[in-house]
């Protein structure tokens, strides 16, 4: 292998070719596969992603601004469907969201009603219901129920403060799955 | 002359370059694509297409929809606008931060920009100097928000909102975006034109549906039926002297298929790989009277309908 020229004499001119040069060759063909694929598109950068790498993506994320979209989301694939997508309720179905005592007021009252369900007489702007609401918020995350109730809490003109996740996390724990609804009365225990 | 090893060595480069390159640097890329959240609303994208669009997909393949129609939006650059959307208390301060960011502003149209909020005070720049601007403006307590829209050829024609990623193809097998552009992107076609019936009505007769479209049509997906007394309730509500008189046009189940296939094609979620701002609200703040809007929930719809 050190020298060729030797072992030529025996006219197996093939078996000459150094081992190391099919590896180079594998190796230079390798990357210019990886080069022209990494510039496929007739080497136009505009092929590809205006971004270019992870930093300059998270650069472009937009901002909050304020808006509760996943509070809405929920709402209008829980909530809506009785409570009406502007909170103003429905007839025999479900009393109003906008402007209630129970929606503007305590927050553990608040969180209680989705985590257990409420039955039975309740007084809602000075009208009386007597339905019952099943548990609707026992199945979901505690951070999707802090956003729907934050967005029941700051829509459609109603102005309360925010419900935290840890909030809503703490009462179900003092909840511990209880299946029974609320009554009226009982939440009115509440602080 | 013993040629087996070089035949073996040649053999065994071309087999496993090729392997290397269309097999496991495609797996280590996107081999464990999952399901991701939209942005905001953090809803689970993309969902499954339901049954029939999945086998419209197989029609839509059977047809060679895809030779003439691409599924791919591409996307060139991301511009960034400042929109004013409240102006505060401090005027005086708030004039001079937009005369500071736009030296055209004289007196008269900052007023007229004050007059007509939300507005637009700063436009086609980059994300950290919009994000520059919007501090400056926030400090005068006006309020204002950066809204990111992704720009390109595609996106300029209407094709989508944003650019096509992984994700998008997630539950299509076999995935088709096309290579040729004979007829316009169907990426979004569902967000375009979401009703089943103009999709089949457009099958059946594309020239009548779309002016000039050299679509060639697909009647072959449809029978004819001798019109009796009642129309049926499938049967096309074509515009007159397009079916011939005294026959009604009812899709074959294909049809069907392929309509709901196409009307449920829309890739336009806001992911995390893909940031685009919603519609500019009126006011930033939650707490306002303004009804929450329906029309903008509709923009974070996943893919199946």
């Amino acid at each position: 292998m050190s020298n060729p020229m030797k072992s030529s004499a025996t006219g197996e001119n093939l078996a000459q070719v150094p081992v190391w040069l099919f590896i180079l060759l594998f190796v230079l063909l390798f990357w210019g596969m990886y080069y022209f694929d990494q510039n496929s598109g007739w080497f136009n950068a505009h092929v590809y992603s205006p971004y270019r790498n992870v930093a300059e993506l998270q650069l472009y994320q937009p901002a909050g601004g304020g808006g509760n979209d996943r509070g809405k989301a929920v709402y209008e694939n829980v909530c809506a469907l009785c409570h009406n997508p502007d909170g103003n309720g429905k007839p025999n179905q479900a009393p109003p969201l906008v402007g209630s005592e129970w929606v503007l007021g305590s927050p553990a009252r608040m969180i209680r009603i989705p985590l257990a369900g409420l039955a039975g007489p309740v007084m809602v702007k000075g009208q009386e219901w007597n339905l019952a609401m099943p548990a609707m918020g026992a199945a979901l995350p505690d951070d999707d129920l802090a956003a729907v109730l934050t967005y029941m809490r700051q829509s459609w003109g109603n102005k309360a403060s925010a419900i935290t996740t840890e909030q809503v996390k703490a009462i179900r724990a003092e909840l511990g799955g209880r299946s029974q609804p609320f009554t009226a009365d009982q939440l009115q225990q509440v602080p | 002359m013993n040629y087996g090893p070089l035949i073996f060595l040649a053999a065994l480069f071309a087999l496993s370059g090729s392997w290397l390159g269309f097999v496991v640097t495609p797996s280590f890329q996107l081999g464990t694509l999952q399901q991701t959240n939209t942005v905001g609303a953090g809803l689970t994208y993309p969902l499954a297409r339901p049954g029939l669009a999945q086998q419209g997909l197989q029609v839509y393949r059977a047809n060679g929809c895809v030779y003439c129609h691409s599924q791919m939006v591409t996307q060139e650059r991301t511009l960034c606008e400042v929109v004013l959307t409240e102006a505060g208390t401090n005027t005086t301060a708030l004039v001079a931060a937009l005369h500071k960011l736009n030296p055209n502003y004289n007196q008269e149209a900052l007023d007229a920009v004050l007059k007509s909020l939300p507005k637009t005070v700063v436009f086609n720049t980059t994300k950290t100097k919009a994000d520059a601007a919007v501090k400056e403006l926030t400090q005068t307590t006006a309020k204002a928000q950066v809204v990111i829209t992704p720009a390109g050829p595609d996106i300029a024609r209407g094709w989508g909102k944003r650019r096509s990623v992984a994700e998008d193809y997630l539950y299509d097998y076999p995935t088709l975006p096309g290579a040729q552009r004979v007829g316009p992107d169907l990426a979004n076609a569902g967000a375009r034109l979401p009703d089943v019936n103009w999709h089949l009505r457009h099958l059946y007769a594309p020239a009548a549906e779309v002016k000039g479209s050299t679509m060639p049509p697909y009647r072959f997906l449809f029978e004819l039926r001798k019109a009796g007394l009642t129309p049926s309730t499938q049967a096309l509500q074509l515009s007159p002297g397009i079916a011939p008189s005294g026959w009604e046009v009812v899709p074959r189940p294909e049809a069907v298929a392929l309509a709901t296939y196409l009307a449920s094609l829309r890739a336009d979620a806001p992911l995390y790989s893909t940031p685009l701002s919603s519609a500019p609200t009126a006011s930033a703040s939650a707490d306002t009277n303004a009804p929450a809007g329906g029309a903008n929930l509709s923009t974070n719809a996943p893919a199946a309908k």
